[in-house]
C-alpha cells in the first residue's frame, strides 16, 4: 500500500468539493471494511481518502410515514436491531444479522454495503498471479474455467463470473428499494436494480455511479409483503460466511392466494438478482411446497453452471422454495 | 505467573510528538514501563513516515496524541507504536476477530480500522478491561470455564463476549454462538466460551 | 505417586491470557526495531532471472532489500541427515516461496517496499494437483503380515472402497513470526516454535555460526498443531537481515503467504479391502495409501498404517503406500497427521463392513478386542478401547439405534443419524532434563523441555509439582520453550505430557529427599520455603533426568547436543506396544430440502492413561473434535492447476469451524495409568482427540441419509 492523504470533511458539499479538487486517486471512505481491506490486498490503490463519517445526520433511520429511509451512514447493526425494522421488514434485519460478524456489522454502513465488492478469490488474491478483468481490465478471467464452486450461475459473461456477495442489497431488492445519490451534478434517485451492472462489458465497473457520487440514503416503501418477508441463506458455516445461495422473499397472501410477491437471489448471480420468472409462477395461485419448488426452478431456468457450481442451482431451487414457505407462514396471523 | 523474557523496552522517554495527555489515571515517564500496563507505552515516532498525521484519541481512559502514518491500521498503531500488544493480529483482513476492541463502546475490528479515523474517539482494549488487579467478570468466567487454550484469540473473544452480555445476546446458547461467531478459535474452545459467556451473563443478570 | 485423580485446577497461564498479558513472539518490544516483509514468488515453478530493488529502496523508510545474493547457500548437513532448508534462492520450487526480504523503519514502509520489488522469472512447467502428477508413484515398504490375499479369498463378507482426504492447512490463530536480535555476538530468536532446539540448530547451520551462539525463546505459542514443528525458511533470513543491519528485525508473515510457506496435510487416496469370516470376525485387511508429496519431500507415506494395522488385531494385513510428487512446498505433520486421514478411511470401511454383516457398529468393534499388537506380536500395555466404546454408547444413548439408515427423523423432516468412530495413537516419550530450585524467599523455579501451545503443558507440570512439593503455587515459575534454561526437544506427536510430567515428578521427589536430608530428622514448621528460611538456606536446587523405556545415557546425550531421541514411535517399545484410544459418537442432522448438515452433539471417551490435568485434557479433546468436524465438513485447501499455489489462502475462504457450527461435546476419560509407558502412567491426548471423529461423522451421515460419502470434506453439494 502506497502512502495516502486523508481528510475528514464535515459537510457533503465539502466532501464533494474535496473529491473534485483532489484528482482521480480519491475515494470516499465510511466504515472501510471493504475499501481498506482491498487496499491491503492491492486491489484498490487510492492516493487520497475522504472520510465521510463526520458529516452530520447521514446515519438516521426514519421509520415514520409510508416510506422508511435509511441514512447511508446507519450501521448495519443499528438497522438490524431497530424494532420497527424487525416488524416492518423481517427480511432486512435477517439479511443483516446473517451477514458478516457482529464486529463488522458495527463498522459497515448500509450505504457502503451496497458497494461491497466480490469475494471472487481470483480477484482478491491477484498479486500478479491470476488474470482478472475486474482487477485489471482486459487481462482475462481466471475464474472462468477455474475453481468456480463459489462463482455465479446467473448473470455471468464471457469475461467475468464473479458473484455479488451481499445479503442486504438482495433483501432490499425484494422490497423495491430506491437509492438517493448526491454528486458533482446534484442529487438524484435510482431504483436499486438500476444501481448494478452486469459484467457483460466493463466488468471492472460494478455499478452505475459517477466519479464523486455519494449514496446518501435508501428508501423502502411499507407494504404488507414487507411485513411477511424473510431472508434465507445457506453457507459453508452456520455463521460468518458468504452465501452459497440465498433468497429474499416478500409476499402477501390474501385469502389462500398469493397477491403480491418479490423474490431476489444472493450468492448465485453477478449482481443482486431479481427472480421475476419465479414470481410470475406463483402470483394468483395458492402456494404449496410443490408450487414453491416450481417457482424455485423458474428462478434458475436461465442459469448456466460452470464446472463445480452446478449444485448451486439445485440448492438455490430449494432455498427459494424454503423461503417462500417461511414467508407464507408469516402471512398467517 | 509468566516467564516471558524481560523486555528491553526501557529508556524510552516521551519525546518527538508522542504526548500523553492528562487522563485521570495517566502516569507519565518510565513508571509506565514497569510490569503490566493498561496504558500505552509509546515508542518514538519512527523515521520514514511521509506526511505524518497527528492523531488524538483516548485509550483505556488516557488521552493520547501521536504522529501516525495515514495508512496505518489501528491494530498496528496499538501494537507497534503504543506497546499495547494484547490486541492480536490473526488475519489482518477482518476474518478472525482476534483484533476486536471497543470503539465508543462497540466492538470493532482494529485491523480494518484506519487509525486516522480514531481522532476524538474512545478506545478500550483488553488491557483496559480489568480494574487494576480485579478481573472483569468475563475474564474470570473464561478462566473458570477454560474458555481458551493457546490464548491468542482470547482477548478478542473476551471483548466480544463482554458486548454479547451487555447487548442482551447471551440469553441462549444459540444466541451466544451466533454473536460470538466473528471470533475464530482454532484450538476449538467454543464449548467453554459459550459456557463462560452464559455464566457471566447469569452472574451479572 | 498417589493414584487419586488430580484436582480440576484452572489452567495456570489462563490469568495472563485473559488479560492480554501473555507475550507471544511478535509481542516482545525492542528499541530500534526494524520491520521486515517477504516478497513471494508469483510463478508456480522456475528461476528468478532478475530482481529490481530500485523502486523498493526509493520507498521512504526502507533500509535494505535482501535477495539471494545476501544469504549464504545452505551448507551440507551432517552425514546422513537432510540439508537444512535454503534461505533465499533463485530456484523457485512453488508459488509463494520468498524471493526477497524488505526491511524498513516501519511496517507500512516494509509492506510498500515489498510490493515495489520487481522480479523477473524464467518459467518452467509444473504440476500441483494429485490428478495431474507428471510421474508415477514412488512406493515405500509398508507393514505387511499374515496372508491377507489368502484370507480375503476365504472371507464370506467383503467390502472394497476408495476414500479420499484432501489437503488441509493448520491455521493456528497466531501468524508465523520471527524477531531476531544480535547482542554481543549472540543471536536470540523470538519465534513461536514447537521445536526450539531444532530451530537453534538449523539457524546456526545456515548462518554458519556455532550453535552455542544461538538462543531460541518460545515460551508461548498461539497454536501449533504441527505447523510450528518445522523450521520455516524465513527464520534464518530474518536473522541474516538483523546481522547485516545490526538492529533487531521482526517479520510477521501475512496469512496468505503462510498458506504457501507453512507445511500442510497432503491429499491422500486410501484404497481399502476388508474381509470377515462366517463368524463376523475381520480376518483380512488390504490398505493402500497414496499421498501427494513435494519433489524432494520426506514426509513418509507408510505411516498411515500405524493405526489400522494395530487397532482391531486383524491377523492378515497387507499395507502398501506411495508418493505422487508435485510442485508444492513439502507436506508435513498436522494434528493427528497420519491417524486422522487413515482413521477416516479405515473406520468408514469398518462401518461399511459392519453394515454389510447386519451388525451394530459398536458391538462389531467391541467384538474385536485384542491384547496383542498384530503387527509386531508384542503385548498391548493397556487397551481400554472397549471401555471407551461401552461408556460412550451409554452416555450417548446408543441403545435402540435402528440399524437401517434413513429411519431417524425429526418432526420437521430433518434426517438424523448416529455414527461411531474409534482411534488409536502412539504413546511416545522423549528424554528430558529438569532443574528445580525451591527458595527460602517463597519462589520456586522449574526449568525443563517442552513448548506451551495451548495444550496445557505448564498446567500439567504445575499439577505434579504442587502435588509433590509443599510450595507456594502462586510463586511457581515454569520455564519451558527456552534453549537458555534447559535442552529442548520438539514438542509434537503427543509425547509432551509423557515427556515432561515424569521428570517433574522425579524432580519433586528428589527435592523432597534433599530437604529431608537437610532437615535430618529435625521438626521444622512451615512449607518448604519457610523451612529453608528457618534453616537459613537460601535455596535448594536439584537436577534430574529421565529417559523412556528401553533408553539409556546415549539418548540423554543426544538431547543435550540438540538431537531428538523419541521412544515409542507408533507405540513400539522394546517389550510392548503402548497406545492411546478413543471412541467418538456423533449425531448428525441433515435438512430435508437444502441438505444443510449440522452436528448438535458429540460424545467422546478417551483412554489417554493417567489424566494429569483434567481441565486442559478435556479442552484438548473438545478441540480435537472441533478439528475433526471442521475437516469432515468444511476444510479443504484448493489449488488451481494452471497457476500453482493455494487459491483459498485466507480464513474467509478456508473455512475453519466458527462457534455457531459447534454444539455439545461431552468428554470423559477412562483415567487408568499405564505404568509400562512411563512412571507417571501418561499416554497422550492432543492427537488421539481428533482420531476417528471424522469417520464417526461420515458414518452418521450414512445413517441419516443412506448416502455413503467417502471423500472429505462432506458438503451440501454431496447430499443435494
Amino acid at each position: 500500500m502506497r502512502t495516502i492523504g486523508y481528510e475528514r470533511p464535515e459537510t457533503l458539499d465539502a466532501a464533494i468539493a474535496a473529491y473534485s479538487g483532489s484528482g482521480s486517486g480519491s475515494r470516499y471512505i465510511a466504515g472501510g471494511t471493504t475499501l481498506y481491506d482491498l487496499m491491503k490486498l492491492g486491489v484498490e490503490t487510492p492516493t487520497h481518502l475522504i472520510d465521510i463519517t463526520a458529516i452530520a445526520n447521514l446515519d438516521r433511520i426514519e421509520t415514520e410515514g409510508d416510506v422508511t429511509r435509511f441514512g447511508t451512514m446507519a450501521l448495519m447493526s443499528d438497522v438490524a436491531e431497530t424494532p420497527a425494522i424487525r416488524t416492518e421488514y423481517p427480511v432486512l434485519s435477517e439479511s443483516l444479522l446473517k451477514a458478516a460478524s457482529q464486529q463488522l456489522r458495527n463498522m459497515a454502513t448500509v450505504g457502503g454495503n451496497l458497494l461491497q465488492r466480490t469475494r471472487c478469490p481470483y480477484f482478491r488474491a491477484g498479486n500478479g498471479v491470476y488474470p482478472c478483468n475486474k482487477r485489471q481490465p482486459g487481462s482475462g478471467c481466471a475464474a472462468l474455467g477455474g475453481l468456480d464452486r463459489s462463482q455465479a450461475v446467473l448473470g455471468a459473461s464471457g469475461s467475468c463470473n464473479a458473484v455479488s456477495p451481499g445479503d442486504w442489497p438482495v433483501a432490499l431488492l425484494a422490497l423495491d428499494a430506491r437509492v438517493e445519490i448526491i454528486g458533482i451534478d446534484g442529487q438524484r434517485t435510482l431504483p436499486l436494480d438500476g444501481l448494478y451492472r452486469l459484467p457483460a462489458e466493463r466488468p471492472e465497473a460494478d455499478h452505475n455511479l459517477n466519479p464523486g457520487d455519494i449514496i446518501i440514503g435508501i428508501t423502502v416503501p411499507k407494504t404488507a409483503a414487507g411485513r411477511a418477508s424473510t431472508y434465507h441463506k445457506i453457507r459453508d458455516r452456520e455463521s460468518f460466511a458468504f452465501a452459497l445461495a440465498s433468497a429474499a422473499v416478500a409476499m402477501e397472501i390474501e385469502g389462500a392466494v398469493v397477491r403480491d410477491v418479490r423474490i431476489a437471489l444472493g450468492g448465485v448471480a453477478t449482481l443482486p438478482w431479481r427472480a421475476r420468472q419465479a414470481e410470475s409462477v406463483i402470483v394468483g395461485r395458492t402456494l404449496t411446497r410443490e408450487l414453491a419448488v416450481e417457482a424455485g426452478r423458474a428462478a434458475f431456468q436461465d442459469a448456466r453452471p460452470g464446472r463445480h457450481n452446478r449444485f448451486k442451482i439445485d440448492l438455490g431451487v430449494q432455498v427459494v422454495a424454503d423461503a417462500l414457505m417461511i414467508a407464507a407462514g408469516r402471512n398467517v396471523r | 505467573m509468566t516467564d516471558s523474557p524481560e523486555c528491553a523496552a526501557g529508556g524510552i522517554a516521551v519525546t518527538r510528538r508522542v504526548v500523553l495527555g492528562a487522563g485521570a489515571s495517566a502516569v507519565a515517564g518510565p513508571a509506565l514501563l514497569k510490569g503490566h500496563h493498561v496504558h500505552a507505552q509509546p515508542v518514538p515516532t519512527p523515521s520514514g513516515i511521509e506526511n505524518p498525521l497527528l492523531l488524538s484519541f483516548t485509550v483505556n481512559g488516557s488521552s493520547l496524541e501521536l504522529d501516525i502514518d495515514a495508512r496505518a491500521s489501528l491494530l498496528d498503531v496499538l501494537r507497534e507504536r503504543l506497546g499495547l500488544t494484547g490486541t492480536k493480529k490473526g488475519c489482518d483482513h477482518g476474518q478472525c476477530g482476534a483484533c476486536t476492541v471497543h470503539i465508543d463502546g462497540r466492538t470493532r475490528l482494529s485491523c480494518l480500522t484506519l487509525a486516522a479515523k480514531m481522532n476524538g474517539r474512545q478506545l478500550t482494549t483488553i488491557e483496559g478491561l480489568s480494574d487494576g488487579d480485579t478481573l472483569h467478570p468475563m475474564q474470570t468466567a473464561f478462566v473458570d470455564h477454560d474458555a481458551l487454550q493457546c490464548g491468542y484469540c482470547t482477548p478478542g473473544q473476551i471483548m466480544s463476549a463482554v458486548a454479547c452480555v451487555r447487548q442482551g445476546y447471551a440469553s441462549s446458547p444459540e444466541s451466544i454462538r451466533d454473536f460470538m461467531s466473528g471470533n475464530i478459535c482454532r484450538c476449538g474452545a467454543y464449548v467453554g466460551i459459550v459456557a463462560a459467556v452464559a455464566a457471566a451473563n447469569s452472574s451479572e443478570g | 505417586m498417589s493414584r487419586q485423580p488430580f484436582p480440576d485446577l484452572a489452567r495456570i497461564d489462563a490469568f495472563d491470557k485473559v488479560q492480554g498479558k501473555t507475550k507471544y513472539s511478535s509481542d516482545v518490544p525492542f528499541p530500534d526495531l526494524l520491520h521486515a516483509m517477504t516478497v513471494p514468488a508469483t510463478i508456480g515453478k522456475g528461476m528468478v532471472t532478475s530482481i529490481d530493488v530500485e523502486h523498493a529502496l526509493a520507498v521512504p523508510g526502507v533500509v535494505r532489500v535482501l535477495t539471494p545474493h545476501d544469504t549464504p547457500p545452505p551448507p551440507p548437513g551432517p552425514q546422513g541427515s537432510p540439508p537444512p532448508p535454503p534461505m533465499l534462492v533463485h530456484a523457485i520450487a512453488y508459488r509463494g516461496q520468498p524471493v526477497a526480504l524488505v526491511v524498513a523503519e516501519t511496517l507500512e514502509a516494509a509492506i510498500e517496499g515489498a510490493e515495489a520489488v520487481r522480479v523477473s522469472y524464467a518459467l518452467e512447467p509444473f504440476a500441483v494437483r494429485f490428478e495431474d502428477a507428471d510421474a508415477g508413484r514412488e512406493d515405500t515398504e509398508s507393514p505387511t503380515f499374515g496372508d491377507a490375499d489368502a484370507a480375503f479369498a476365504t472371507a464370506t463378507t467383503r467390502i472394497e472402497a476408495i476414500y479420499t482426504t484432501t489437503a488441509n492447512h493448520h491455521n493456528p490463530m497466531e501468524l508465523l513470526s520471527t524477531t531476531a536480535v544480535w547482542a554481543g555476538g549472540r543471536l536470540t530468536i523470538y519465534e513461536g516454535t514447537q521445536g526450539s532446539n531444532g530451530l537453534k540448530n538449523t539457524v546456526a547451520q545456515l548462518l554458519q555460526i556455532d550453535r552455542s551462539m544461538v538462543d531460541v525463546i518460545s515460551p508461548q505459542i498461539g497454536g501449533g498443531f504441527g505447523q510450528r514443528g518445522e523450521v520455516p525458511r524465513h527464520t534464518a533470513v530474518v536473522a541474516q537481515a538483523a546481522r547485516l543491519l545490526r538492529r533487531p528485525v521482526k517479520l510477521v508473515m501475512p496469512r496468505n503467504q503462510i498458506f504457501h510457506n507453512s507445511r500442510f496435510r497432503p491429499h491422500v487416496q486410501h484404497a481399502i479391502k476388508l474381509g470377515a469370516d462366517a463368524n463376523g470376525k475381520m480376518i483380512s485387511a488390504h490398505y493402500d495409501c497414496l499421498q501427494q508429496n513435494s519433489r524432494r519431500g520426506r514426509y513418509r507415506s507408510d505411516w498411515y498404517h500405524a493405526g489400522p494395522c494395530k487397532v482391531y488385531g486383524i491377523e492378515n494385513y497387507r499395507g502398501t503406500s506411495g508418493d505422487l510428487r508435485l510442485d508444492t512446498h513439502g507436506p508435513a505433520q498436522m494434528r493427528a497427521p497420519y491417524e486422522h486421514p487413515s482413521a477416516f478411511a479405515f473406520e468408514s470401511a469398518v462401518d461399511e463392513l459392519a453394515f454389510a454383516l447386519g451388525r451394530d457398529p459398536v458391538e462389531f468393534r467391541l467384538a474385536h478386542d485384542t491384547k496383542i499388537d498384530a503387527s509386531t506380536g508384542k503385548r498391548l500395555t493397556s487397551r481400554h478401547l472397549n471401555e471407551c466404546l461401552t461408556r460412550g454408547a451409554e452416555q450417548f444413548g446408543w441403545t435402540g439405534r435402528p440399524v437401517q439408515p434413513g429411519t431417524l427423523k425429526a418432526a420437521d423432516g430433518t434426517m438424523a443419524g448416529w455414527g461411531v468412530g474409534a482411534g488409536v495413537y502412539q504413546a511416545a516419550m522423549h528424554p528430558a532434563i529438569a532443574t528445580l530450585r525451591v527458595s527460602a524467599n517463597g519462589v520456586t523455579r522449574y526449568a525443563s523441555a517442552g513448548h506451551e501451545m495451548g495444550q496445557g503443558m505448564r498446567t500439567a507440570i504445575a499439577q505434579v509439582l504442587i502435588a509433590g512439593l509443599r510450595i507456594d503455587p502462586a510463586r511457581l515459575t515454569i520455564l519451558i520453550g527456552d534453549t537458555t534454561v534447559a535442552p529442548q526437544h520438539s514438542t509434537a506427536g503427543s509425547w509432551g505430557t509423557a515427556s515432561s510430567v515424569p521428570v517433574a515428578v522425579a524432580a519433586a521427589e528428589k527435592m523432597t529427599a534433599a530437604l529431608a536430608e537437610l532437615l535430618d530428622g529435625r521438626k521444622v514448621a512451615g512449607n518448604m520455603h519457610e523451612q529453608l528460611a528457618r534453616l537459613r538456606r537460601p535455596f535448594i536446587e536439584i537436577e534430574v533426568s529421565m529417559v523412556a523405556p528401553g533408553q539409556g545415557p546415549e539418548h540423554l546425550e543426544r538431547l543435550k547436543t540438540g538431537g531428538m531421541a523419541i521412544a515409542g514411535l507408533h507405540g513400539t517399545y522394546p517389550d510392548f506396544t503402548a497406545l492411546s484410544y478413543i471412541a467418538h459418537f456423533v449425531e448428525v442432522h441433515v435438512e430435508p430440502h437444502t441438505r444443510r448438515i449440522r452436528v448438535p452433539r458429540v460424545v467422546s471417551v478417551a483412554d489417554c492413561g493417567r489424566v494429569i490435568s483434567p481441565r486442559t485434557a478435556r479442552s484438548q479433546v473438545q478441540g480435537g473434535v472441533v478439528w475433526a468436524l471442521g475437516a469432515a465438513l468444511r476444510e479443504i485447501s484448493e489449488t488451481d492447476p494452471r497457476y500453482g499455489g493455494w487459491l483459498n489462502a485466507d480464513i474467509a475462504e478456508y473455512h475453519v469451524s466458527v462457534n455457531a457450527d459447534i454444539g455439545k461435546i461431552d468428554v470423559s476419560f477412562i483415567d487408568e495409568p499405564d505404568f509400562d509407558a512411563n512412571s507417571a502412567g501418561v499416554k497422550g491426548i492432543g492427537e488421539i482427540a481428533m482420531v476417528g471423529a471424522a469417520a464417526a461423522l461420515a458414518n452418521g451421515v450414512f445413517h441419516a441419509t443412506g448416502r455413503r460419502l467417502r471423500t472429505l470434506p462432506i458438503r451440501v453439494e454431496h447430499l443435494i
